[in-house]
């Protein structure tokens, strides 16, 4: 009888293929797995192959044809025989049993011969699918060899069974090891290698995360920032050694009268507040034809959390003392990893600290967090060799970076803060005054 | 144990009872001197005397009415018709009175009847005497509907539809009468709604009523042979209906085929399919649930073409089969 060859469904939202390209002619000799003729989805050109041995009878559709995926498109047999097709057949077998529903023959017909065609959904039984199911196995890989190629329990289990056999040994531990379900794994020749399990291992390292929620946000805002804000970065470094002076001192008396270490993001928080009081136009934000000059210093601490980057913000930073900073800075980052900020946390900031310090990175170039006008890149602190008076000597350095947009600031004005802040942290008892 | 036949084992149940309590009685045409229709109270009316065995006019309709009437002031009575095509005449006292009266009486006085019945073809007796309409009574809210297939489950299954206090409908096949079994002497009861496995088998459950059980059983023989194995389950009782039976062995099966003699539309096959579809085994079904039944024909009176208008064994193995895999005919 002859083979028919199905439009095949390569996916679980394919609902039809357009046929591209006929690769063999009516009356061509094809043998198993000969690209017949080649397919195209939304998604990819496909060739679909011959599912058995003997000569292309007749095709169905021309190139161009859309067909619903699991629908005959060709037929393939021997020389000479008569194609039944299946539509024909079914309507001569649903008018006998019209004509004649009480013969017992066609009562046995009846229920084996369905008048419809199903389109897109897989002919299974109940108790296929929950078979299946328990296997985890994509129905759509299993041949039904009930009636009207109705999926049934033993085809699922003759395709269980082929699956556990097309399997080594060593590719089964490792793929139980690794909690790899060895159904979902493509063989890259008749059985399952080592290598098909290790492939599938770097693959699902590789895996894609939903770019969704609070990374979608940041994403967007920052290519917003980016792309909108003429950014210029300068970058400077810092001789710590005061600062340093000044944390060891003060490090003991903060920890003992709040249980909070202070840290150098406190002692920049303190010193940019301090700077931004004299350049009023580095605080501040271009508001359409406007530039809003704040009258208060809120600095923004970015924080990362695990699926991306909050700024909580810390109102009028001038004012406090680093005790002050210190407690706050530190609830802050710790609210904003345990997710519990609230709106009023992100809002009104004016200037941002980013600090990286912590990481190998010596100095980067900040994307302004908008409406703002500038932000500061930290980098980490560093032993450096420099020349102090002509002598030369090992000094921590630490670089700083000043991304400012330069629609509100220009360079010399910005040059100038930087400078100023520069002074304020290599010289930090200047906070006192 | 001594064999004999479904006829007689009906036949030595009622007048075990009627000798055992006097509030049981027999009343129908022609069961007296002639015997009834098919000799099932054949000597009864000369061992237990005419007031036990009552003979009455051609009329369903007053025999009925009379088995309700003695019923409701506490007889027991047996109520034979000739051919349970006759029931139709007999409707209004079945359906209307004796089905519904206790209920409508606030549970005031029971209608405990039998009404005996010989339904079914193959005994050439044409249209209005070959009728299988169990599926009428089963309708019916009220009745109950008992349909046994060997003389054992005959003698037992009456001796519990005589105890019961509700009107019960009970299907003998005329094709029966003769068939011979093993069954004990002194009294027993089968309850009502209790199925039984008459086959045990693991790859398609065939529950098959009257008849169509030996048919079942002979199909199963056959299937044997090809490699198939067939479990055949008798429900004995169409009402009460032993449903979880069935359905433990469609679960074990994951097939089921449901063979009746009666027209195949609208048959009680349809009622046991649904049942079956709508219990758990739904998810261990692997082929829908087939039924198998008669033509709707009305019964013809040659013989060859009787057999044409009810399942055959090959029907049953060709429908068996098609739960299986594709069938070519």
């Amino acid at each position: 009888m002859a083979v028919e060859l199905q439009m095949p469904k390569l996916g679980a939202t394919m609902e039809k293929g357009t046929i591209i390209e006929w690769l063999k002619e009516e009356g061509d000799q094809v043998t198993v797995g000969e690209p017949i003729l080649e397919i195209m989805t939304d998604k990819i050109n496909i060739e679909v192959e011959a599912p058995s041995q003997g000569v292309l009878l007749k095709k169905l559709y021309e190139v161009d044809s859309e067909v619903p995926v699991l629908e005959t498109i060709a037929y393939i047999g021997e020389t000479g025989e008569e194609i039944v097709e299946k539509t024909s057949n079914r309507n001569v077998q649903s008018e006998v049993v019209k004509e004649d529903n009480n013969t017992q023959a066609q009562q046995a017909l009846n229920t084996t011969v369905s008048t419809k065609t199903l389109t897109g959904k897989i002919r299974r039984t109940p108790a296929a699918l929950k078979l299946a199911k328990a296997h985890g196995i994509d129905l759509h890989l299993v041949h039904g060899t009930g009636p009207n190629n109705r999926i049934q329990v033993r085809d699922v289990e003759l395709f269980l069974e082929g699956q556990k056999a097309k399997i080594t040994p060593l590719a089964k531990k490792i793929a139980s090891v690794q909690q790899i379900d060895i159904n979902t794994l493509q063989p890259s020749s008749t059985k399952i290698v080592k290598e098909d399990v290790t492939k599938e291992l770097t693959r699902n390292k590789s895996n894609s995360v939903s770019y969704n929620g609070i990374r979608k946000v940041v994403g967007e805002r920052m290519a917003q920032s980016s792309a909108t804000v003429p950014h210029v970065t300068l970058h400077t470094t810092i001789d710590m050694t005061k600062a340093i002076e000044l944390r060891k001192m003060l490090l003991e008396k903060i920890l003992s009268r709040t249980g909070f270490r202070l840290s150098y993001t406190e002692i920049l928080i303190k010193s940019v507040a301090h700077a931004l009081m004299s350049h009023p136009m580095v605080n501040a934000s271009l508001n359409g034809k406007k530039i809003d000059l704040h009258s208060d210093i809120n600095i923004g601490i970015a924080v990362a959390i695990p699926n991306g980057l909050v700024v909580p913000v810390i109102r009028n930073a001038d004012q406090k003392g680093l005790l002050e900073l210190t407690v706050e800075s530190k609830k802050l980052a710790k609210n904003a990893r345990e997710n519990r900020l609230t709106t009023d946390d992100f809002s009104g900031g004016t200037f941002t600290i980013s600090n990286l310090g912590m990481y190998a990175v010596d100095s980067f170039t900040p994307i302004i967090n908008q409406p703002e006008s500038a932000i500061l890149g930290v980098g980490r602190i560093q032993e450096q060799v420099v020349s102090v008076d002509g002598a030369i000597v090992s000094r921590p350095q630490m670089a700083l970076s000043l991304s400012f947009d330069h629609r509100v600031i220009d360079g010399a004005p910005a040059a100038h803060f930087l400078t100023d802040l520069k002074e304020i942290l290599e010289n930090p008892y200047e906070l006192m005054v | 144990m001594r064999k004999i036949t479904y006829a007689e084992a009906i036949r030595e149940a009622m007048t075990q009872e009627i000798k055992a309590n006097e509030d049981v009685y027999i009343l129908g045409e022609d069961i007296g001197i002639y015997g009834g229709a098919f000799g099932l109270t054949n000597g009864m009316e000369e061992e237990l005397g005419r007031e036990n065995v009552m003979s009455t006019p051609i009329s369903e309709s007053a025999i009925s009415g009379v088995a309700v009437g003695s019923a409701l002031t506490g007889m027991r009575p047996i109520l034979e018709l000739q051919f349970s095509d006759f029931i139709t005449i007999a409707m209004d006292n079945i359906v209307n009175q004796a089905a519904k009266l206790r209920y409508m009486n606030g549970g005031k006085g029971s209608i405990p009847i039998v009404v005996r019945t010989p339904g079914g073809s193959g005994a050439g007796f044409a249209a209005q005497h070959s009728q299988s309409l169990e599926a009428w009574t089963a309708h019916i809210p009220g009745l109950k509907v008992v349909q046994p297939s060997t003389p054992y489950d005959a003698k037992g299954l009456f001796k519990a539809a005589l105890d019961d206090n509700n009107p019960v409908i009970f299907y003998e096949h005329k094709l029966l009468y003769g068939l011979k079994g093993e069954v004990p002497e002194e009294t027993y009861s089968i309850p009502l709604g209790k199925a039984d496995v008459k086959r045990e088998g693991t790859d398609v459950t065939v529950v098959a009523t009257s008849i169509m059980v030996h048919r079942a059983l002979q199909a199963a023989e056959e299937l044997e042979k090809q490699g198939i194995s067939v479990e055949v389950i008798d429900p004995r009782t169409l009402v009460p209906l032993d449903i979880d039976t069935i359905v433990e062995s469609v679960k074990k099966t994951s097939r089921a085929v449901v063979v009746y003699e009666a027209v195949q539309r609208g048959g009680y096959g349809a009622e046991i399919a649904s049942l079956i579809n709508e219990s758990e085994a739904f998810d261990y079904l692997d082929a829908p649930v087939v039924r198998l039944g008669g033509k709707a024909v009305p019964m013809p009176y040659n013989m060859n073409l009787e057999k044409q208008a009810v399942p055959q064994v090959e029907d049953i193995i060709i429908a068996v089969k098609s739960t299986i895999a594709p069938v070519t005919i």
